[in-house]
This record gives C-alpha cells, structure tokens and sequence, in this order.
C-alpha cells in the first residue's frame, strides 16, 4: 500500500513560487500601462523591435527631407521673386524701346529715356545675382560667388557653373533647386539682353547709327528675353509646385509610420488594463487559498 | 515470567521514547534544508532461551534497531540533472540580456540614425557651415557611441570573469567539504543518525556542485559519493578523499576556459557551463560590432578620398582606429567634410560625392548592420529565456517531487506523536501490571 505524503516544506514552495509568478506579470502589465509601451526591450518581440527601429530610422530622414524640401522651397520662391522683378525689367525696357522707336522725339527726350534704359540695366544685373538663404547666388548653379559678374567697360559675363543642383531626397526622389543664368537669360547669344540694353543706350544717346532703327532692332532681342524669363518663372512656378506634393507625401507617410509604430509597439491600454485586473483576481484568490490551507494544522487538535 | 514482563515493557517503553525523539527530530527540521525524514525502524529482539527455564519462550521485547533515512537515489539525481540544466540556461540569459542592454542602452542605433539625417540635411546646401559642423558633430557622437556599446559589453564579460572565478573557487570548496564527508561515512556505523546525518550532508554538497557544474555521481557500499564531472565517463573530481582542481582561464577573445588538474574540459550543463556559453556569445558580438566599426570608418575614409573639401583640396581621412573600442574621430571641422567629387572647380556646390556616401550608408551601411546584430541578440535571447522558463518549471517538478519523497510532512508526524505517545502509555501499563503482579506474589501470606 503507497502512501501520498505531502511535504510540508514543498507546500509552502509551491504555493510561493505560484504567488510570486503572478505578482511579477502583475508588476510587467502595471510598467506596460504606466509607459504606454509594450515592449520594455528588444527581446520582449525581437521582430517588432527590428520594425520599430526601421520607423524610427525612416522618420528620422522624413525629418530631414522634411527641412531640406523647406529650403529648398524658399530658394525657389526667392529665385520666383526675382525673376518677376527680371520680367518687369525687361516689359518696361521694351516699353521704352517702343516709345524710342517713334522717330519724333528730340535728343532730350532721348537723353532721359537712355538713362532710364541704363538703369534698368542695371536692375536687371542686380535682379540676375540675387541671393538666396545661405548667401549663395540663386541663378549661378553649382557654383560659388556670383552669377554675373560687369567687368571695367561694363561687358556682363556669367561666371557660375554649367549645371544647376539637384536635391536627391531619402527615398530617391530627386528634383532640381535651381536654374543656371544662361537659362533663364540669353546671355552669351545675339539676344544678350546687357548687350541690347547697353547698345541701345548708346544709340539713344547719339552713338552709332539711326536712334529710332536701333530700338526697332532692340525690340526682338527683348522679346527673345521676355520669353526666356518667362520660361524659366514657369519651370520655377512647377518645381514649387512639385515640392508641395513631395511634402504632402511626407507628411502622409509621416501619420502612418506613427500609426504602425502605435500598433507595433503601443500597449493597448484597454486589454492591458483588462488583463492586470484578472491577474490581481488571481493573485487575491491564491493569497486567500494560501492563508486558509496554512492554518490547518493537525497540532491544534493534540 | 513476571521479570520478562517487567524488562519487555522497559523495552517497549524505551523504544517509544525513541521514535519519539525521532518524530520531533522530523518535526524540529521539518524546513531545513536538505534534511531527509528520519524513521525509527522497530525490530523484535529474541534472546536465547536459557537452559532449565522455559526453552520455548524467548520474548524480549523491542528496540529500535536503526534510524532509517527516507532516500531515493533516482529523484536525487533527477534533482540534480535539472538543476544543472536551469543554473545553465539561468547563467545564459543573464548573460545575454547584460549584452543586450549594453548595446541598446549605448544609444547606438539612434545616433547612427541621427548621422543618416545629418548628411540628408546637409546634401539640400552643401557649402553651409552650420550643416557641414552639424554633420561632423554628428559623426562624433557615432562613433562615440561605438566606444560606448564596445565597453559596456567588454564590461558585461568582466562579470562573467569574476561569476566564474568564484563559482570555480566555490566547487573546489565543496569538492573539499565532499571528500571529509565521504572519509567519515567510512568509519561511521551503519543505521546509526550520524550516518543519516552525513549523508543528509553528502547529497546537499552534490546537489550544490551540481548547481556549477553538471555531475554524474558514483556510490559507494558505505555511501561515499564519486563524482565525475559531466557523465559517467568524465575526469572524476572527487574520489574517495581525493580530490581535483578545478580553474577557469581566459582566451585571448574573451571566452572562458575550464581545467582540471591542467587537463582543459568542457561543461555541458551546470552555472559554469553557462557562463563560458555567455562569454562566447559575449566574444561574438564584441566582433560583430568592431565589423561595424571598422566598415563605418572605411566607407567615410573612402568616400573622402574621391572627393574634394570646398578649397578644392583633396579629401583627406576623418575617421581613424581599428574597431568599435578606439575608432576616434580626426577633426571635428565642417570644412573637412569632401562633398563634392574630384572633378569640378573649387567652391562647387556639387553634392555627388555626398551623396554616393549616403548612397552606401543606405545600401551597406551601419544602420543595417546595427539592426541586424540586434535583432539576432534579441531573438536568441528571447529564445534562450523561453527554454530557461521551460527548464525552470521541468526543475521544479523534480525538486518538488524529491521533497515529497523525503521530506517532512507535519499531518503524519503529528499522527506519529499520538501513536507513539500511546505506545508509552501502554508500555508504562504495562510496567505497572508487572509491578502489581510482584505485589500480589510477594502479598502471598
């Protein structure tokens, strides 16, 4: 015949070591809600630890992006402001040109609008080496100092790089952040708006030729310039534009990686809440079960 | 016969009183440790007949005739097989979890991160001064934590070190006490409480050399214990009142080293095994993050060298050292910085060479590395603490069962005292009767 024995000594380990258990799970979901995170560390769900670390990772360049686009952005609009300025420059250039080229004026009406020809000259050297946030010349590329430079005899040269930059984004999107001058000025061609503008001023003021033909011929020259510029506030009004969508799509995914990093690794607070209140249930039922079984002693009744 | 009757109920008084002594014995230790419950075995004692008297009868009552000691060889050995098993996984876990913290609390994956984003912010205008110092400083703070993560885990391997050496020191020890014992349960009478005693003592020092290194254990006739370490085939560490020594020495990577009496062995189960297990893995990822290290300074160093700094002068190293404990940054100066590739003039804002670095970083970088290490840490680790719960609760199960088999239990002792407490008072009946029956012989007138 077997007897079951039951040892006292591992009773009491038992019952211990089961209390014990519950408190810590008690103790894990008590840290889950106070910090709003399911996982403590890494090895709590290795996989949805690697994930968050990809989120943080993308939402770290998202920033950055972020603040490169908004540069990029303020350079354009600048660059846009000055071009603006470039095509009034040159409207009112061609006015003049139009008035000029009505042979009926007398060498003092030609005198003033030659002088007003040569500082809209000037305006427009000023408008084509405009600055942007960082100090470098909006319209002379990749290159540092100047886009144009007037050398002694007033003969305007470009002295900026042949390419504009590009600014390549995290996720491979690239998009231009600028334009060279001889892109959005003839400088250089037979159309050189300083060339024109120079030579006309000359011209109004008595220097070669027929005053009235000289402004005939400096019309077209204009044109060619007005068009150019106005090519150019078009690329710059797109290239705004395709900045705007570029941000809009990093802020969308900005908001999911933020919804995927709650659901990866945020504790839901509801079923953890739910969960600690079965185990503190638990826990107070064993502690009671315990204290009731321990007080039964064969050696109360000796 | 009157005088027998008197002497059988002494007898049966006496070992009464014995079993009683034992019963409170039990009741006293009921939670010592190691302690095996103790029973007084009865035996009927027969005395020769003696010539000319009643040669038929030889009724001489009762005694104890040893104090028997409730053993199980086989719960014991279970007890002990996985409690090296746990003490293993238990030294693993640790171990691996001081790594883990150690590299993630370094900080490493966000700084690297926050590098990534440096040089995005810095590829938008790369002539700007505060970008460009933004950036280095931001490869400082990476490799500075590099430095970081490399002397945490070289410290997470120092303790294990020193958790060696003293559980070394503390099994030649035991291995000392084990050998007294095994010299005393020689001489000592068998049946006797000082046997039960001593060898209540010898299964608690196994059970405790066990714990740091797995045994598999011989008996002898008298119950000395021969203790091998690992299986029966194994390099015996005590034997008889001999014993080996134990010592634990470190490789060159860091890895922990066992010997005994000079000859190299390795453990497969108990603390021990599982701090040289710890110091492997530990010595593992130390190389994986020098990998890193030495990677991450490559493919800066490189991507300077094709390119040129803003002065147009060559670019130049920025990054120096050999792996994550000293990679150090050159110069913190923004201007060292070679954004732009070797063929364009001085001052260009060309950002290609800046960017095929970024190119790199994204495709073969460290961030990917650095994800990876964790992510194979914090899985094994996780795996590790699944088996050690399992281990743990596989090991709970046998002790429970060894002290179910040999431990007290207070509800058959308090029932042991009323019997034997009643088996006095009969006896002492019994006394008194005799005691009235000489009476009333020597009341014959």
């Amino acid at each position: 015949m077997s007897i079951i024995t039951n040892s006292t000594a591992a009773f009491f380990r038992r019952s211990t070591g089961a209390m014990a258990d519950l408190r810590a799970q008690a103790e894990t979901l008590q840290a889950r809600i106070g910090s709003g995170e399911r996982l403590e560390r890494s090895s709590d769900d290795p996989l949805a630890a690697s994930r968050l670390r990809s989120l943080s990772r993308a939402d770290a360049l998202g920033e950055a992006d972020g603040e490169a686009l908004s540069r990029a952005s303020s350079d354009l609009a600048l660059a846009g402001e000055a071009l603006a300025e470039m095509a009034d420059t040159l409207i009112r250039a061609r006015e003049l040109a139009q008035y000029a080229a009505n042979g009926a004026l007398g060498d003092d009406q030609r005198a003033l609008i030659a002088a007003e020809i040569e500082q809209l000259a000037d305006g427009l050297f000023a408008s084509a080496n405009a600055f942007g946030l960082s100090g470098q010349a909006l319209f002379a590329g990749e290159g540092e100092g100047p886009a144009y430079l007037r050398d002694a005899s007033g003969v305007v040269t470009y002295t900026g790089a042949a390419e504009a930059g590009t600014l390549i984004l995290s996720d491979g999107t690239s998009i231009g952040t600028g334009q060279t001058g001889p892109e959005v000025l003839p400088t250089g061609t037979a159309a050189d708006p300083f060339v024109i503008l120079a030579d006309l001023a000359n011209a109004l003021r008595g220097g070669a030729g027929d005053p009235a033909t000289a402004a005939r011929d400096a019309l077209g020259g204009l044109e060619t310039s007005l068009e150019s510029v106005t090519r150019a506030q078009t690329t710059g009004g797109a290239r705004l534009a395709w900045i705007e969508v570029l941000d809009q799509r990093l802020t969308r995914q900005s908001l999911a990686r933020s919804e995927e990093s709650a659901d990866v690794g945020g504790a839901d607070l509801a079923s953890t809440i739910a969960e600690l209140q079965q185990t503190l249930t638990a826990l107070e039922a064993s502690q009671a079960s315990f204290s009731r079984m321990s007080q039964l002693s064969l050696f109360d009744a000796i | 016969m009157p005088g027998s009757l008197i002497n059988i109920g002494k007898a049966g008084a006496l070992a009464a009183r014995g079993a009683l002594d034992v019963t409170a014995q039990n009741i006293a230790n009921a939670n010592t440790d190691g302690y095996s419950r103790r029973s007084a075995t009865m035996e009927e004692v027969g005395s020769t007949a003696r010539l000319g008297w009643d040669s038929t009868t030889a009724l001489s009552g009762v005694r104890v005739s040893r104090i028997a000691r409730s053993d199980s060889v086989f719960l014991h050995s279970e007890a002990r097989r996985t409690g090296s098993d746990l003490a293993r996984a238990d030294a693993e876990v640790a171990a691996l979890r001081s790594a883990e913290g150690a590299i993630e609390q370094s900080g490493l994956y966000p700084e690297i991160v926050e590098f990534e984003a440096s040089l995005a912010r810095l590829s938008a205008d790369p002539l700007n001064a505060s970008l460009r110092t933004a950036a280095m400083v931001a490869m400082d703070r990476m490799a500075q934590g590099l430095n970081l993560a490399a002397s945490e885990v070289q410290a997470a391997g120092a303790v294990l070190v020193t958790r060696a050496d003293s559980g070394v020191a503390q099994v030649n020890t035991l291995a000392q006490e084990l050998a007294r014992t095994n010299a005393a349960l020689v001489r000592v009478e068998t049946g006797s409480s000082n046997q039960a005693v001593l060898l209540d003592q010898r299964d608690s020092l196994l059970a405790q050399i066990a714990d740091q290194a797995g045994i598999s254990v011989q008996y002898g006739d008298k119950g000395q214990a021969t203790v091998r370490l690992g299986d029966a085939s194994g390099p015996a560490l005590v034997s008889g009142s001999q014993t080996q020594t134990l010592a634990v020495s470190q490789l060159a990577d860091g890895t922990l080293q066992y010997a005994l009496d000079g000859n190299p062995l390795a453990l497969a189960s108990g603390a021990l095994a599982g701090l040289a297990q710890g110091s492997q893995a530990i010595a593992g990822y130390r190389g994986q993050l020098d990998s890193i290290a030495a990677s991450v300074i490559a493919q800066i160093n490189d991507a300077q060298a094709t390119g040129v700094t803003p002065t147009g002068s060559a670019g130049q190293p920025v990054l120096d050292g050999t792996g994550a404990a000293d990679i150090v940054q050159l110069t913190g100066d923004g201007a060292a910085l070679a954004t732009a590739p070797a063929s364009v003039p001085a001052g260009s804002r060309d950002g290609s060479n800046l960017q095929a670095l970024r190119d790199i970083l994204a495709s073969d970088g460290p961030a990917g590395k650095a994800d990876t290490l964790l992510f194979a840490l914090s899985s094994t680790l996780n795996a590790r603490d699944v088996t050690r719960d399992a281990l743990g609760a596989i090991a709970e199960t046998a002790h429970s069962a060894l002290i179910a088999e040999t431990g007290v239990d207070l509800d058959t002792e308090a029932t042991n005292l009323l019997r034997y407490q009643q088996a006095f008072q009969a006896s002492g009946r019994v006394i008194q009767i005799a005691a009235d029956i000489f009476d009333t012989l020597l009341g014959i007138r």
